[in-house]
């Protein structure tokens, strides 16, 4: 019999070929982890004092490209929503999630890293540039401390590396001789083995070119997906949340409560609610937590519109009356008894409204008023590459087409939801 | 009847007052509590103290919150809505200048928006469920998803830099001056082409998915089905019972969708860079100039809740039970 893919085999697909393209950084997370618990153990203070997101972003994903796979093969494969059978919608939100766990492994460079820009600057697609690259040998016994960071600057990739430098063409011979923008440049070998350095000649590939910085597009589209992801679940949530309490209030004690909230509700809706972002995002300034916020506030109308009229129909029906006789709480009644009711419509709006508010966040950065520049956004990258329209396409064409998919993506699941819980509507 | 019909229209603007009040003052407080001076700009290091308090009395800014919402209110309801900080004009005059291409711009895409993806729904419709139906949801699905900022710039890619057939901003050649008329028209619209693709394209999805879902409910309803079989015309049944029936939601998403357009087509005409109340109100906003955010605001909600009253009116004459529904 023949097998229909399911959404695991793609995740478990995903998985192993990540393992396999970045197997020597996820053996160097490994080693990361092992000496940052010797490390926690010995020199708990200057252990914390190297702890940040960063580097927990790494140990994370790099433990969880061992842990998940294994996870799902042998336990949770059967899960419901592992057995979704696969189609387009479906595995674009996959190779989401997945993009969105494991941004620092995929990406394989930090996505504001530039160097000598004069030969990077706007590469096209699959160009490759080479690079002297120099090691330096550290002789002797060495701390575990110093163990520490020297694998830690290994693993996770900065901004800026002093290591490193792109060029045209290099010859190693006695002398070292580089060539940038034809312009000849010699290091002699005797200070460099004096101090340890060995120099190594590679080549980068940038996957999708760079852009005007000389900085991978790949990596920023990663680390993008990463921030539109972000954005759209924590907005979402907060919609979710804030349209679930109005509105089940607004239907449950009705009178003056309901009618103060509908007449707000309907104050908001009757006004295009992008002016409304764009004032407090221009006028308070804009992070990505204020994105949220804002978006997250701007998009609970429909919901408690919703949950309002659901609740409303609720209150009548037996088993609620019974509920509210044996005495629940409002706390009780609201998660046991509303909840599971209203979750299908409430479901379907969340699916759409988090393409929605991906589409506002990237709008926004479009506009430049979105997550800010320390984080890299389609929407910035595409309000970016406007200005090198002639030179660079792909500047604009990948997070472009990023984010069509995305969109059609969440779209199209949507839909699929709605039919699945509702079959009597055709497609 | 027709006291019906004045009880709703008399309603609805009361109502529309209120919100229109609660939001400019919600923006209003908005402006007073953010961060930053908006008389900053216009105050250099060598100007005196005293003028640079001069500057921040003529914009009413030095009094408090409270005054300066009584003295706004006050002039508000005398029609006088304040000097604007940047064009040193009455906001007024402002918005009368980019009002005019805005409500023509939104109007030419609203009609191509309905008037596409209407037809488009009823040659769906009458396939329905076959290969050129599903091709057009399909495309449909996929249009829906696009967002204007994007279309807009591969647009640009295409025409303008490829290609090189269209102007890619403005919405005048340089040279436009020297033109015959003739020349003008054709130089307006190789101008407007791209900018009225980029904005009609989304709604041509939305009025499609509404019309085409509400179209095959209605074709599948017993009244249609008893038209049938008493032997109707095909055409007769679709022109005359089936679309009037289903046009309902259609219309209400119309009055929403021309609201939204008239408000401003925000990212169309920043990508374009063309003279609308979307780009006004936003380079209002990016450079503080109160007035003119709140003037934009006004004009922007007014003209959102004229275009609801509009389509909700529609809806009540096509079918009249609506009334009792419009009116609670």
């Amino acid at each position: 019999m023949k097998t229909k893919p399911k959404v695991w085999h793609l995740f478990i697909a995903l998985c192993i070929t990540l393992l396999i393209f970045r197997f020597a950084s996820v053996i160097d997370i490994i080693l990361l982890f092992f000496s940052y618990i010797i490390l926690l153990a010995s020199d708990f203070s200057n252990a914390v004092s190297q702890t940040n997101f960063e580097f927990i972003d790494y140990l994370v994903s790099g433990i969880l490209i061992i842990l998940l796979p294994l996870m799902i093969f042998f336990k949770f494969w059967k899960l419901r929503i592992f057995q979704t059978s696969l189609d387009f919608a479906t595995a674009v939100i996959v190779v989401l999630l997945f993009v969105f766990i494991f941004a620092p492994l995929i990406s394989g460079s930090h996505p504001d890293f530039q160097k000598n820009i004069g030969l990077t600057k706007l590469l096209p697609p699959v160009s490759g540039v080479k690079f002297l690259k120099f090691e330096r040998k550290t002789k002797g016994e060495q701390s575990q401390f110093d163990k520490f960071i020297k694998l830690k600057n290994q693993v996770i990739k900065s901004s800026f590396d002093e290591n490193m430098i792109f060029v045209d063409s290099a010859h190693l011979g006695k002398k070292i001789l580089y060539f940038q923008n034809q312009k000849t440049f010699e290091i002699s070998r005797d200070s460099l083995t004096s101090s340890g350095t060995i120099p190594t000649l590679g080549t980068k590939y940038f996957l999708l070119g760079t852009d005007e910085f000389g900085r991978d597009i790949f990596a920023r589209l990663i680390y993008g997906a990463r921030v539109s992801i972000f954005v759209g679940i924590c907005s979402v949530f907060l919609s979710f949340i804030i349209g679930l309490l109005l509105g089940s209030a607004s239907g449950y004690f009705g009178g003056m409560i309901d009618l103060t909230l509908n007449r707000l509700t309907d104050t908001f809706l009757s006004f295009p609610a992008i002016f409304l972002i764009i004032i407090i995002l221009a006028l308070f300034g804009n992070s990505m937590f204020a994105v949220i916020f804002v978006l997250g506030f701007s998009g609970w109308m429909s919901l408690f519109k919703i949950v309002r009229g659901e609740v409303i129909s609720l209150k009548q029906k037996d088993f609620f009356i019974s509920a509210k006789m044996i005495g629940l709480s409002s706390k009780q009644l609201l998660i046991k008894e509303v909840l599971p009711v209203i979750l299908t419509p409430v479901v379907v709006n969340l699916v759409f409204q988090f393409g929605s508010v991906i589409l506002a966040e990237a709008a926004l950065s479009y506009l430049g008023l979105g997550t800010g520049s320390n984080h890299p956004s389609w929407g910035s990258m595409i309000d970016a590459g406007q200005n090198y329209l002639k030179d660079a396409w792909w500047m604009i064409f990948f997070p472009g087409l990023a984010l069509i998919i995305t969109l059609y993506s969440a779209n199209d699941l949507g839909q699929k939801i709605k039919i699945h819980f509702n079959p009597q509507l055709s497609k | 009847m027709n006291k019906d019909f004045v009880k709703l229209i008399l309603r609805r603007i009361a109502t529309s007052a209120v919100v229109l009040f609660l939001m400019i003052t919600f923006i209003f407080i908005l402006l007073r509590i953010s961060p930053g001076d908006p008389a900053q700009k216009f105050i250099s290091p060598e100007l005196s103290t005293g003028l640079a308090d001069k500057v921040r009395e003529s914009f009413n800014l030095n009094s408090s919150m409270i005054d300066q919402y009584k003295s706004f209110l006050i002039n508000l309801l005398k029609g006088d809505m304040g000097i604007s900080y940047n064009y040193r004009e009455p906001v007024f005059q402002v918005i009368i200048q980019y009002l005019p291409f805005t409500i023509i711009f939104s109007l030419i895409s609203f009609f191509i928006q309905i008037g596409v993806g209407g037809s488009l729904a009823l040659l769906a419709v009458r396939k329905i469920n076959k290969p050129l139906d599903r091709i057009i949801s399909r495309m449909n699905l996929i249009f829906y998803a696009l967002p204007s900022f994007v279309i807009g710039v591969f647009l640009i890619l295409i025409f303008s830099e490829v290609l090189n057939i269209l102007p890619s901003s403005g919405l005048r050649s340089f040279d436009f001056d020297f033109f015959s008329p003739f020349g003008k028209v054709k130089d307006y619209i190789l101008h407007l082409i791209m900018p009225v693709l980029t904005l009609s394209l989304g709604g041509i999805a939305v009025f499609f998915r509404y019309l085409r879902d509400s179209l095959e409910e209605t074709q599948n309803k017993p009244f249609v089905l008893n038209l049938r079989a008493n032997g109707f015309d095909e055409k007769a049944i679709t022109l005359k019972h089936i679309i009037p029936n289903a046009a309902g939601p259609l219309i209400a998403a119309a009055g929403v969708e021309l609201g939204m357009l008239l408000g401003g087509a925000l990212i169309t005409e920043v990508i374009f860079s063309l003279p609308g109340m979307g780009r006004l109100a936003v380079n209002a906003i990016l450079q503080r100039d109160y007035p003119l955010i709140i003037g934009c605001t006004l004009a922007a909600g007014v003209l959102v809740i004229m275009s609801n009253l509009a389509a909700d009116i529609i809806r009540a004459k096509i079918d009249k039970r609506l009334i009792k529904d419009i009116l609670n």
